[in-house]
């Protein structure tokens, strides 16, 4: 499965925060997006994930275009975590993850008042879905805790296990290691490159760059609205265009 | 800390000076009688010496028992000598702040697990008798009414504290979720029991039904509220709405018809209302549905399209009747009025089975979801807008049953019952008991709609007393009297 940006741009009023922009995630790939602050690496995510309507050209999944509609974009197979995370925090882990499973449960308003047989199939099944993608992530002893009590670290692998329980097959991580230290993100790492194992193609915006460049298959920069560079790693790392936007950027913002 | 156990004992010997003659509440007339307050001083005085946890709780029974027992006495215009001691006593018991945690107690087998469960019920159910008729009927037959049913209420205060501080509130929670459905089934024979207890009068239940209608409708609030984080402040309108057409409907076709239609119509609207308010959020939904109460306060009032009586109200509406028995007749040894407290009883009981299974389904977590963080549900793919309109239907639905028995009950149905003060006290209510939690909505609406039954002598200060209320609730439990 394939997720496609053709051409697509993104005005804001008269704000241009995406400029033409293509992309293509294969499958079975971890890509990585990087670009300085504001780069509207976010407003890109957003519109793969059917959150916005691009003002204009194409989101593609599979060459099929995805309207509008983040329903839709879930059930085509297209789930994502957030920068600032943003869980469910009164309703315990196990609930966060079966709302990620909303679009993939079955039940019809009547079943659902009278719990019949069915029912309770449907529901015993979702259930171990989500326990299987907590232990997956790493926190099958915390499902019954309230989301807004676990620890920063475990909220991240949280919003990832509620991701997963969608079934996609392209999942878009915006800056899953932010705030963490060396360890957890080294950990992190290892987890996505489990999830690229279970066959979902990856997307990935950070601002770690080494982490991008030792983790990604294929990386695309953006730079103020425009795709920059992309390549594999060893040539985006090297790129003066890409040197100059990042040192750059530093540059300017001491 | 011994002298703080000893002095609620204390202040049962101490009055018995001289009282003025009008000064007859049971503390006094009979200087070495052990009844009313004495009684429960006397029980909280032992509780609080054999039992080292619940000197608290006793304390703040204690001090409770000591304030109204002062204040009403100050409202005779009489000095209390008993009063201030006990209430010294109480507040000395309070002081030491035992903070240890509640000891966790293991679950017993099931056997043991269903006779707790039976046993624990029951006494509920006596205790609710006993809360309801605590004190009389009204100031007529009873003067002191409110004074005992108050100091009956700090007794019951105590008990409950007393109780938690042992940790078996929370083990009878875990039992009852154990046995879910041995529990229910309990829990409705002995609701249904109650006629049988000391408030087996036609007065007491004609007051449980009338309670059993407002639960009802605070349990669908509930959903919309607790489940779906849609503050609604205009949703006794659907009570309304439900009343007004069985009234309507009542001469023409039988109950269950009407009741239907009822239901349906407040369904209806509640879509009507809903769909437009799916743009707008929290403050400004609040003042969206605000504003659709109020219109239909002021249609009904104005009686637009004959519907609804105006300032005549509709009069003459017929008895719910089945099998050929009207049900505000007595029925064999039981008073008149338990046929429709029965029906009010298996009305709740629905509505809580309802709100239980909705909210463990898809549709309730996406409630929650949109409760929680709309934005992100919506990513999740819930289909918000649908979520959103189903959770005013099956809320206004719920209201729209319980308004066609409400109609049915009263015989009169008049605008002036569907006020701006009754959605916000149904608010309050599901916001007292514990948003979200089944007991919850029921415990509020119990509290709200017998409090002022009680207190009638309170009546000017009643929603300076809701605030009050309020405060402290937010103050102590600010998840409710009943939080999940």
């Amino acid at each position: 499965m394939t997720l496609t940006a053709e051409r697509v741009s993104m005005t804001f009023g008269g704000l241009v925060a995406l400029d033409d922009v293509t992309l293509a995630v294969p499958g079975n790939r971890i890509t990585g997006l990087i670009g300085p602050n504001g780069a509207g690496k976010t407003t890109l995510f957003n519109c793969l994930t059917g959150l916005y309507a691009p003002t204009s050209g194409r989101i593609l999944l599979d060459g099929r275009p995805l309207a509008a509609d983040p329903a839709q974009a879930m059930r085509g197979g297209v789930a994502r975590t957030f920068q600032n995370i943003r869980l469910f925090p009164g309703m315990s882990a196990l609930d966060n993850v079966l709302v990620g499973r909303h679009t993939r449960i079955k039940q019809g308003l009547l079943a659902a008042l009278l719990h019949g047989p069915g029912f309770r199939k449907s529901e015993a099944a979702a259930t171990e879905r989500a326990r299987a993608e907590l232990e997956f992530v790493g926190l099958g002893p915390e499902g019954h805790m309230p989301a807004r009590s676990l620890a920063y670290g475990d909220q991240r692998r949280l919003e990832i296990a509620r991701a997963l329980a969608g079934d996609p097959a392209v999942l878009m991580l915006d800056e899953p290691t932010a705030g963490m230290n060396g360890t957890e993100t080294a950990d992190i790492s290892a987890l996505i490159t489990a999830i690229r194992d279970r066959g979902i193609a990856v997307v990935v915006i950070e601002h770690d760059t080494k982490f991008i460049f030792s983790l990604c298959d294929h990386v695309y920069v953006l730079v103020r609205g425009r795709m920059l560079v992309d390549g594999p790693p060893a040539t985006v790392r090297t790129d003066p265009r890409v040197i100059e936007a990042y040192l750059g950027a530093t540059e300017c913002s001491k | 800390m011994l002298v703080g156990a000893l002095l609620p004992w204390a202040s049962t010997v101490l009055p018995g000076g001289a009282y003025p003659d009008r000064a007859t509440l049971q503390f006094f007339d009979a200087p070495h009688l052990v009844s009313g307050f004495r009684l429960h001083l006397v029980l909280l005085g032992v509780l609080a010496a054999l039992l080292s946890r619940a000197r608290k709780p006793a304390g703040i029974g204690v001090a409770v028992i000591a304030l109204v027992h002062m204040g009403f006495l100050i409202g005779l215009g009489a000095p209390s000598i008993g009063g201030p001691v006990a209430l010294a006593g109480g507040l000395l018991l309070m002081w030491p702040g035992l903070t240890a945690p509640a000891p966790e107690l293991k679950p017993p087998g099931p056997a043991v697990a269903r006779l707790v469960l039976l046993v624990a019920f029951a006494a509920l159910v006596w205790l609710v008798s006993e809360t309801l008729t605590a004190g009389g009927q009204s100031r007529a037959t009873n003067p002191y009414g409110g004074a005992e049913f108050l100091a009956f209420c700090g007794l019951v205060l105590a008990l409950a504290c007393a109780l938690s501080a042992y940790g078996v509130l929370a083990w009878l929670a875990a039992l009852t979720d154990r046995h879910r459905f041995f529990a229910f089934s309990v829990m409705l024979v002995c609701a249904l029991a109650l006629p049988f207890t000391d408030a087996g009068t036609g007065y007491w239940m004609t007051v449980a039904s009338t309670i059993g209608v407002y639960a009802a409708t605070a349990i669908g609030l509930n959903i919309v509220v607790g489940l779906a984080g849609l503050l609604d402040l205009g949703y006794v309108a659907f009570l309304g709405i439900g009343a007004f057409t069985a009234a309507n409907l009542a001469h023409v076709v039988p109950f269950p018809v009407a009741a239907l239609a009822g239901t349906a119509t407040a369904g209806i609207l509640g879509i009507v209302v809903g769909a437009p308010t799916l743009r707008v959020r929290g403050d400004y939904l609040a003042i969206v549905t605000l504003a659709f109460g109020e219109i239909f306060f002021r249609a009904a009032q104005n009686n637009i399209g004959g519907l609804t009586g105006g300032a005549n109200s509709i009069p003459g509406i017929p008895p719910i009747s089945m099998f050929g028995h009207a049900f505000d007749k007595p029925l064999g040894v039981l008073p008149a009025g338990s046929l429709y407290y029965a029906v009010t009883v298996v009305m709740v009981a629905v509505a809580m089975v309802m709100l239980v299974n909705l909210r463990h389904s898809r549709t309730g977590r996406a409630w929650a979801a949109i409760r929680e963080d709309e934005d992100v549900a919506r990513a999740m793919g819930v289909r918000t807008g649908r979520a959103k309109i189903l959770a005013f239907l099956v809320g206004s639905m719920m209201a729209g049953l319980a308004g066609a028995v409400f109609a049915h009950k009263l015989g009169t149905v008049g605008y002036e019952s569907f006020d701006f003060s009754e959605s916000v006290t149904l608010l309050a209510a599901v916001v007292l008991g514990g948003m979200g939690t089944v007991p919850g909505a029921v415990v509020g609406a119990s509290l709200l709609f017998v409090l002022p039954e009680k207190l009638r002598e309170f009546s000017d200060y009643r929603l300076m007393l809701f605030g009050l209320a309020l405060i402290l609730i937010m103050r102590f439990r600010p998840r409710g009297l009943v939080s999940s």
